[in-house]
């Protein structure tokens, strides 16, 4: 038997791809800087309207356009309602929002770029036909035509319902809103995660790990989940934390022109736009909508920008 | 001995980690006379290609020069500015790369890409420089040269493309051939034709060439002076006959007979060395081959061993070992 | 001379490209053609030849990794090239393959443990309380210590995880492994280790080698059996003493001469038999014998048929019109 070789390694505990990845995130300044934002951010959406001391919606015609101070941390609108809880619930609207819509969204490419990957042939030109159209058709466009034909109808249908069952649940036009968000921007958004993940098991299909499980016998299902999924989701990490940033503007951007979500539910960008109408009178209903909105894209960029880094060092500069 | 082209003096070169700066050279001392051919011989991670191209500040980032000296024609390359570089690049030092596809641009034809240095360097028109480039491929052994001027790399083979990145390299009449593992990427029938290409060459065009290496079956016909490395130190430096009939490094020795060779009986077990080489950041103090070294006594894994040379006499076998001179008098 | 573990005949390997810059035009890469010959129990046989030759095609057609184009491959007298996977399950049990490249052929996500137990759980060869000792077991079988096991495969040498490689081929108790240049990657003292390593198993386990590989030397110290290849097909066949010492084919001899010696004074004055130009491309090999292009003795005849894959006694097979 040859001599025991050697041990570089030998005395230092086992580092896994993930932990090795984490080691080299929270050493990423930007990074640490972006996951604190997310994460104040993340528990605002969760519990912040729950802390403060103002209803979103309760009005205080006394005190309208007020500015900070210390009753109202970032003032009053037009209608004497608490800036500072608005954004809080605002920040809840954008997290809902980015959240579900990254989730139809990841469910959507993922499920159509990994059968694509896997099986090839006409199926995969299908799929990835399918893919090209959805990408090509102006953003806007889609999201305002989608609006606008199916709003009208569907709460004329809500109406009906409530009038036919008195069931409250039909009352409440803001599913539509949201319905019509999330469905609409989700649309929008799953073409580049079915780009990547089929790029992804492409790839990695033709590693000779792949090949070296097949050769011993092992089934498709288990080289799927424990030989391609667990290779192929570092990118899609980044990519989700990513996303969410940019679902997070693109909410903001369609209540900023009224197709989003709609008042009086708070979000970043109704009040924005709000904000745009009076803001040489009283800068602080822009200003603050507008930080907060920068604050969140910025946060989401350094993270993503740390997850890539982490996990593809080699890529990295 | 011939005069010399090159000489380097204590190259350090130092890689930026986590841990902070790791050395991968560590005072490396070689030279290369007019008209020799100078083999460098190693395996992956030993500094044998960074040594060079380090000498042009062809390094890759995050790894630097931390010391030394390398004169070359009466100067010092290490402290050449950009311009001064660029005259000596192609110029007077020419390079030939691995991976013939990669060093090649693939947009561009042979032709242009044999042209630029000629009238970058030359100051050649194009007319003159696209002439010099055909007989640069002719020169290379390229069968229709005038034609092949047209094509680009992806229209030729692995070996025709390692001629085409020899005669770039060549044409400027450099008076020094760098050429890093030029034939690991080709077959050996097609390998054994650029050996003889660059034998004729040599001989032809009087040039001094380093020829950068893992493989010592290779290089034994090719070079007329033998570097070995190990972990970025020079451990012997030998005429060619003698590295190969009377190695003294247990580290040369220890290559020389994990080799398998053609002629010989059959033996049931290669001799091999044990473990594997250090990583950078990671060199045990003293000599770095002490760890795996058969002969290795306390001095060894206390100080580093001097390159000097064999049995203390004015000889041109030089090697880094504290054991050698008693071990190779006793055989 | 031993039984035959697996008898291949006339297996081809072909593979569908599409070319241009929509995929307009169907064309053939011609891998491997017309293979025939036996691999014996016990014994090491080498294909040796340059790139694109076919010789890791074969291993890989052999193991139906790729499906045979056309042939059979007889393996306990069952033509295993038309087994489906689910029928292939079983017997990839008995027959693996080692891979180039080390630094790709391990899950980077698995630690070295799980990735040679995977194998003993999923054909239930033992008890998960039996596990981690048997880990250990292959571990040592393959000099590595048993806390390598935690061990992640970036953690390691090329060296080292060529052995975990091996190790994990043996997990399944294997018959016959493939070496597809397994120690192609590695540096010439890795090389050496591995190469003894293969011998003390084969050794320790009684097992069959298709040793895959461009190395020559490396090839005479550890064959009982040569195979050279050219462009997709067998060009000689024989015992080591036989390809080495009195090599028949025009290739054979060609790729013999271009192979350095580790001897200066030899190299110096070895009157070399240096090839012309390059190997064609498999997509359109040549007519008849596949080597006439570059083949300093070539005939007419040699253009037109294709040479008869045959004995010239003793089993020392050739295909070459020149051979009498």
């Amino acid at each position: 038997m040859s001599s025991a070789p050697l041990l570089a390694v030998a005395d230092d505990p086992p580092v896994s791809l993930w932990r090795d990845a984490w080691g080299r995130l929270i050493r990423n300044r930007l990074a640490v800087a972006g996951l604190v934002m997310v994460l104040v951010l993340a528990f605002a959406a969760a519990f912040g309207p729950m802390l403060t001391p103002y209803d979103f919606l309760s009005q205080n015609l006394d005190a309208r356009n007020a500015g900070p101070s210390l009753v109202h941390l970032f003032g009053t609108d037009d209608l004497g309602r608490d800036v500072f809880s608005r954004v809080l619930y605002g920040t809840r609207t954008a997290f809902v929002v980015a959240i579900v819509v990254t989730a139809l969204a990841v469910t959507i490419g993922v499920t159509l770029g990994a059968t694509a990957g896997f099986f090839g042939g006409l199926f995969d030109r299908i799929i990835m036909w399918f893919t090209d159209m959805t990408m090509s058709v102006p953003n806007l466009l889609l999201v305002v035509v989608i609006n606008a034909s199916l709003k009208a109808p569907l709460s004329q249908w809500m109406e009906t319902q409530y009038l036919a069952t008195l069931n409250p649940f039909f009352r409440e036009t803001i599913w539509i809103d949201f319905l019509l968000v999330f469905g609409s921007m989700a649309l929008i958004a799953w073409p580049p995660y079915a780009r990547l993940v089929r790029a992804q098991v492409l790839s990695i299909r033709s590693r000779p790990y792949i090949t070296a499980a097949r050769a011993l016998g092992l089934t498709n299902r288990i080289i799927l989940t424990r030989y391609v999924v667990p290779n192929a989701i570092g990118p899609l990490i980044v990519s989700v934390s990513a996303g969410l940033g940019t679902a997070m503007v693109l909410e903001s951007a369609f209540s900023f022109l009224g197709v989003g979500v709609n008042p009086p539910t708070p979000s970043w960008g109704n009040m924005i736009s709000d904000g745009l109408r009076v803001w040489q009178h009283y800068p602080h209903l822009l200003a603050v909508p507008a930080i907060v909105l920068g604050l969140a894209t910025v946060a989401f960029s350094f993270l993503g920008d740390g997850l890539n880094d982490a996990l593809n060092p080699r890529g990295s500069k | 001995m011939s005069e010399t082209l090159l000489e380097v003096k204590d190259l350090t070169i130092e890689i930026a980690t986590r841990r902070g700066p790791a050395t991968v050279v560590d005072g490396i001392d070689l030279h290369v006379g007019k008209g020799e051919t100078l083999g460098i011989v190693g395996e992956s991670g030993c500094g044998k290609s960074l040594t060079m191209l380090s000498l042009l500040k062809l390094l890759p980032n995050k790894i630097r020069v931390a010391g030394g000296s390398a004169m070359f024609g009466g100067r010092d390359l290490l402290t050449l500015n950009n311009k001064e570089l660029r005259a000596i690049r192609g110029g007077r030092i020419g390079f030939v790369f691995q991976d013939p596809m990669t060093s090649l641009n693939p947009v561009m034809r042979i032709g242009d890409q044999l042209a630029e240095p000629l009238i970058h360097h030359r100051a050649m028109s194009k007319a003159a420089a696209r002439q010099r480039a055909g007989e640069l491929l002719k020169l290379v052994g390229i069968p229709g040269a005038e034609q092949r001027l047209d094509a680009y790399p992806h229209e030729l083979s692995g070996g025709m493309r390692q001629r085409v990145m020899i005669a770039i390299g060549l044409a400027c009449d450099p008076d020094l051939l760098i050429a890093d593992e030029p034939t690991t990427a080709l077959d050996v029938t097609i390998q054994a034709q650029i050996v003889d290409l660059v034998k004729g060459l040599r001989q032809r065009l009087g040039m001094s060439v380093v020829w950068i290496t893992h493989d010592l079956a290779l290089i034994a016909g090719l070079a007329d002076r033998i570097c070995v490395l190990y972990a970025g130190t020079v451990v012997e430096d030998a005429p060619v006959d003698q590295l190969f009939a009377e190695p003294a490094h247990p580290y040369t020795r220890g290559l020389l007979a994990s080799i398998p060779r053609m002629g010989a009986p059959d033996s049931a077990r290669l001799s091999s060395i044990g473990g594997t080489p250090p990583e950078p950041g990671r060199r045990p103090a003293g000599c770095p081959f002490a760890p795996r070294c058969p002969l290795a006594e306390d001095v060894c894994r206390t100080t580093v061993p001097a390159l000097a040379p064999l049995r203390g006499e004015a000889t041109p076998h030089r090697v880094a070992c504290h054991v050698a001179n008693r071990v190779m008098e006793a055989a | 001379m031993s039984p035959a573990l697996l008898r291949i005949e006339n297996l081809k390997k072909h593979f569908p490209v599409r070319l241009g810059a929509f995929g307009e035009k169907a064309a053939t890469v011609y891998a491997l053609d017309d293979a025939s010959f036996d691999i014996l129990e016990g014994e090491t046989l080498s294909l040796v030849g340059e790139s694109g030759c076919g010789k890791s095609t074969t291993g890989f057609a052999i193991l139906n990794l790729h499906r045979p184009t056309a042939g059979r491959v007889i393996y306990k007298g069952e033509n295993i090239a038309v087994f489906d996977e689910a029928r292939m399950r079983p017997i990839r049990r008995d027959l693996q393959i080692v891979f180039q490249d080390p630094y790709s052929t391990l899950n980077p996500r698995m630690t070295i443990g799980e990735a040679v137990g995977e194998p003993i759980l999923f054909h239930k060869l033992c008890s998960k309380a039996e596990l981690p000792g048997r880990i250990e077991r292959l571990l040592a079988d393959v000099g590595l210590p048993g806390r390598f096991a935690q061990r992640y495969p970036h953690e390691l040498s090329g060296g080292q995880r060529q052995r975990v490689a091996l190790a994990r081929a043996l997990a399944c108790e294997p018959k016959f492994i493939v070496c597809d240049e397994a120690i192609s990657a590695l540096d010439v003292s890795i090389q050496a280790q591995i190469i003894n390593l293969l011998l003390d198993l084969q050794e320790k386990y009684g097992l069959t080698y298709l040793f895959i590989a461009h190395d020559l030397a490396v090839v005479r110290h550890i064959s009982d059996r040569v195979g050279v290849m050219y462009l997709g097909r067998l060009a000689e066949l024989g015992t080591r003493e036989q390809v080495f010492a009195d090599p028949l084919h025009p290739y054979t001899k060609a790729l013999m001469s271009a192979v350095p010696e580790a001897d200066p004074a030899g190299e110096r004055t070895r009157q070399r038999q240096i090839l012309e130009g390059d190997v064609p491309s498999p997509l359109d090999p040549p007519s008849g014998c596949r080597f006439h292009t570059r083949c300093p003795i070539a005939m007419e005849k040699c253009r037109s048929s294709v040479p008869e894959w045959r004995d010239t006694g003793a089993g020392h097979f050739v295909a070459c019109h020149a051979v009498p």
